[in-house]
């Protein structure tokens, strides 16, 4: 994995190494940033602190620049640079990632949205599912990340196994909260905050999974996205 | 976002529907800090008109290039910039094409000197029968550049360095130019041109006799002495303006129809033009 | 794919039509170079039988028979006066002394008839041979010392062996007489057969034994050079405006037509124009290199033009827009680039064109080159000859030995125009360059 990552800078221009270099570079920041965001989100989930609504307000609009320079980025690559192998192929990752991480934003800001609004009723129900989810998906997001600056195949492997994980989480989570929903129709309301706030939550997750297979296409060129359809299929 | 997005694509649609050549040329023609400006120009080569008024800045310490369709004029233009239609005989020129604002068409102008200032590099790489080291030792000694050998062997060992020629030439500068390989010969002619220290370096086509590695070589020489030379650059590969200029004109027909900032031509042309042209829509 | 208009045939149909044109083109082929062979072996042939005509009759020419004689120099006879001057040997007897020592040889024959058969024996100049002689070595005087001298033509023909004895000597050139004191004379071993130094330090002469090609080699040098000198600036200078500076127009066209055309006008008509302008108009005096080399340069000077434009042209242009780009000018580009590079092809051409002026006899004739000229010419201001109008005059001759002198003259000649020929392959390839 070290060799290829070496070789994105062995081009005889000096230029196009240093613009691949920055496209890099701006995807780990905007990761960063999405990781920041996450933290965030939970605290404020947590503690209700109304001091953290400005932080998750703030870093939603830093993902938002870094998406369209991002986009920017990569038009100008392919423009000026018209990349091939596998310099296109971390071009076209980029662009997916990107757009993976911004969604994965703009669930974050679902979730601090909704966690404003469940803050007195549901007496701690679902918290310990919500958390639980919570740990699985950080992680997820963290390898995810990792993954593409080592363009780690192995890690990238681990994620997946990570996401049936949170599955399973997810799916007692949703059975535990309608039991409950049925028991007293009265907390119906928080409750499905609750639910959405899951279901951001395993969205996340899914976008973080989404990025490990950009990141087996960078490395492999293999598309490895629903595997229900394969290229027989199409012949 | 969504408005401004639907606002662009209708733009870009009305003037894709005009293939008509536009009477005025579209986008920044004008530069701040031009070195040398280019003003209602024309050039009949007999009756036949190459050149159809064309206006146009060339900014210092940038590159632009010249691209278009054969027959388009872009070389022509480019012989324009130091001259070299002179040679000519059937050809004449007029309009104004002004360096530190003299016209250089002028009857005062020598044309020797304009030819030192402003250098120029060819599509087939032609170094002198001569050594190494008198290939480009040979302007700065007609132009009397260096007073004493000293000087002279520096200049030479300064133009070669720059060219990123030195270190595979300095133990054989007395060798034929000749001998050298395509892309090593487009070196020394770029090193021949720098040693006469110009101000602005046209390059005709300079890549296309020469194979991808030399090619890529001379690119990356040519984004290293962006920073002390005014470059303008003809080629017929799009690829290698879009790697390698700042600005992109787009001839057609002996007219300038476009230019402007490299990335906004090919991103998103003005003139549907020269649109046609670079994605390979033309008959 | 079906809607173009399909022609032609299947691929083996095709393929089989191309195997049966094949031996019919075959045939066509070597019939050609059947052609092409024997043109090439005739013409070989032909050479061949030019080189060994004038080799069998050239190679004797270049040899004479020499009579050895022992020489009394007395210097009461030769020099009174011991002065040792061109004066003072003026009154010496040289052809009585010489005459005495063939005498002597002879055993000394009596009568007026057999002394005069002796005297056809010698060549005439022996003379002036011992005259020379003396001048150059004073500190032989009053000695006797053995000389050669050359053998008279008819003699000396006579001893090659064509003169027949058998033929009556009424219709002989050499007597029986003569024939007896031959004998005597190569029974004690005193003809030679040697490298003759007359013919190429001795001049014209009617007396063949003594013809010598020296003042022709050296007038047709002289005039070589007065040509070389003329021709050649003129015509590089000439080719490098009409290429490089003169303006495409009508009249440089016609200039250009003009040039071509002179390449093919006779040689004898710049003769007769020399004799009109130069020595009639200008006053020039006659059968001078100097008239002659204006002539053979005006002659020579359109195939300089050509050529010499041609190489100019063979230049690649990107040299020329190399040069222009680094800011030479239009002068500095022609000497320091075009004409480096052009020159190989100028001195092949010029080179070329000399030597086919040096064969030149008819415009040389037309301006009086054809005097008997006996003394070497020293500058080219002196009357003087030139190689071949020596050999066309010899040609006219009786005498044998003219012939066998004549056809030693004509591989002079072509030795000359050979070694110039080779010069200009040599030069051009040890200049030839690739750019």
């Amino acid at each position: 994995m070290k060799d290829l990552n070496e070789d994105f800078y062995r081009h005889i221009s000096s230029e196009f190494n240093e613009e691949l270099e920055a496209l890099r570079r701006s995807t780990l920041e905007m990761g960063g940033l999405v990781e920041e965001q996450l933290a965030s989100a939970l605290k404020f989930f947590a503690s209700q602190d109304s001091s953290l609504l400005s932080d998750i307000e703030s870093i939603e609009q830093q993902i938002n620049a870094a998406e369209i320079d991002l986009d920017d980025q990569v038009e100008s690559l392919i423009v000026r640079r018209q990349p091939i192998a596998s310099d296109l192929r971390l071009v076209l990752a980029v662009s997916k990632i990107v757009r993976d991480l911004e969604r994965i934003g703009d669930e974050l800001e679902k979730v601090g949205r909704l966690s404003l609004e469940s803050l007195d009723s549901a007496d701690g129900v679902g918290i310990t599912e919500i958390q639980r989810i919570a740990e699985q998906v950080a992680k997820m997001l963290s390898e995810s990340l990792t993954a593409f600056a080592r363009l780690d195949l192995d890690l990238a492997r681990d994620i997946f196994e990570r996401e049936r994980k949170v599955d399973k989480v997810y799916q007692s989570a949703l059975r535990s909260l309608a039991t409950f929903m049925i028991e007293d129709p009265r907390n119906i309301g928080s409750v499905l905050n609750i639910v959405w706030i899951a279901r951001s939550l395993e969205r996340v997750g899914d976008h973080a999974t989404n990025i490990a297979e950009y990141v087996i296409y960078l490395v492999q060129g293999v598309d490895v996205r629903h595997p229900s359809v394969n290229e027989n299929s199409f012949k | 976002m969504q408005l401004a997005e639907s606002s662009r694509m209708v733009q870009t649609i009305s003037t894709l529907e005009a293939r008509v050549i536009p009477d005025n040329t579209l986008g920044q023609i004008h530069a701040d800090n031009p070195r040398m400006k280019a003003r209602n120009v024309d050039v009949f080569y007999a009756d036949k008109h190459a050149i159809d008024n064309i206006s146009l800045d060339i900014a210092s310490g940038q590159v632009i290039s010249f691209i278009g369709p054969s027959g388009c004029g872009k070389s022509t233009f480019l012989r324009c910039l130091n001259r070299m239609n002179d040679t000519i005989d059937s050809c004449r020129v007029s309009g104004e094409i002004m360096i530190d604002d003299q016209n250089i068409y002028d009857s005062s102008i020598d044309v020797v000197l304009l030819r030192a200032r402003v250098g120029m590099v060819f599509q087939k790489p032609n170094p002198f029968p001569k050594s190494i080291f008198d290939n480009v030792a040979y302007g700065p000694r007609i132009h009397g550049l260096a007073t004493s050998k000293v000087e002279l062997d520096q200049i030479v060992e300064t133009s070669l360095q720059r060219a990123g020629l030195w270190e595979e030439v300095k133990d054989r500068l007395d060798q034929a130019g000749t001998g050298l390989s395509g892309g090593q010969q487009q070196r020394l002619c770029i090193a021949r041109a720098i040693a006469v220290s110009p101000e602005v370096i046209l390059m005709d086509e300079p890549c296309s006799a020469l194979d991808p590695i030399a090619t890529a070589k001379i690119e990356e020489l040519i984004s290293e002495l962006r920073e002390q030379y005014t470059i303008v650059i003809v080629t017929h590969s799009m690829q290698q303006a879009a790697r390698v200029s700042d600005r992109t004109a787009y001839f057609h027909l002996g007219k300038l129809i476009e230019v402007g900032d490299t990335k906004q031509v090919f991103t998103n042309p003005l003139h549907a033009l020269t649109q046609d042209y670079i994605t390979g829509r033309f008959g | 794919m079906s809607d173009r208009i399909s022609f032609g045939l299947s691929p083996e149909r095709a393929a089989e039509r191309v195997a049966e044109s094949i031996s019919v083109r075959k045939r066509k082929e070597n019939r050609f170079l059947f052609v092409g062979k024997f043109a090439v072996a005739v013409a070989l042939g032909f050479l061949v039988l030019l080189f060994a005509g004038i080799l069998s009759k050239g190679i004797p020419g270049l040899f004479q028979h020499y009579v050895t004689l022992d020489v009394q120099l007395d210097a009461s006879r030769l020099d009174p006066s011991g002065q040792g001057t061109l004066e003072s040997v003026a009154d010496g007897d040289f052809d009585g002394v010489v005459r005495d020592a063939l005498y002597e040889v002879l055993g000394d024959p009596t009568g007026r008839k057999a002394k005069r058969q002796v005297r056809k024996l010698i060549s005439s100049g022996s003379g002036q041979r011992l005259m020379h002689y003396v001048l150059d070595n004073p500190d032989q005087m009053g000695s006797t010392v053995a000389l050669q001298f050359a053998v008279d033509d008819d003699v000396d023909i006579f001893l090659r062996g064509l003169i027949s004895r058998d033929i009556p000597e009424a219709d002989r050139r050499v007597s029986d007489q003569m024939v007896s004191y031959i004998d005597l004379l190569e029974d004690k071993g005193r003809i030679s057969y040697e490298i003759s130094d007359y013919l190429f330090f001795g001049s014209a002469s009617r007396d063949a034994e003594m013809a010598g090609i020296r003042g022709a080699l050296v007038g047709s040098i002289l005039t070589l050079l007065v040509c070389i000198g003329i021709a050649f600036p003129l015509g590089v200078a000439t080719a490098v405006y009409l290429e490089e500076m003169a303006p495409k127009n009508r009249f440089t066209e016609i200039i250009e037509i003009n040039i071509n055309n002179l390449a093919a006008v006779p040689s004898v008509v710049f003769g007769i124009m020399g004799l009109a302008i130069f020595i009639v108009i200008f006053g020039m005096p006659r059968s001078i290199p100097l008239v002659g080399g204006i002539v053979l340069a005006l002659m020579t000077l359109p195939t300089i033009i050509i050529s010499s434009r041609a190489s100019i042209r063979a230049v690649p242009p990107s040299i020329r827009d190399a040069a222009l780009g680094v800011g030479a000018s239009k002068m500095q580009t022609i000497t320091h680039h075009v004409l480096p590079l052009a020159m190989p092809g100028m001195l092949t051409g010029t080179i070329i064109g000399m030597a086919q002026a040096l064969g030149e006899t008819a415009p040389l004739l037309m301006i009086g080159m054809v005097a008997f000229i006996v003394d070497v010419p020293s500058g080219v201001t002196d009357p003087g000859t030139v190689l071949p109008v020596q050999i066309f005059m010899w040609a006219d001759f009786a005498e044998r030995m003219f012939i066998q002198k004549t056809s030693a003259a004509i591989i002079v000649l072509l030795a000359f125009l050979i070694s110039m020929n080779a010069a200009a392959i040599l030069l051009r390839k040890k200049l030839e360059r690739r750019w």
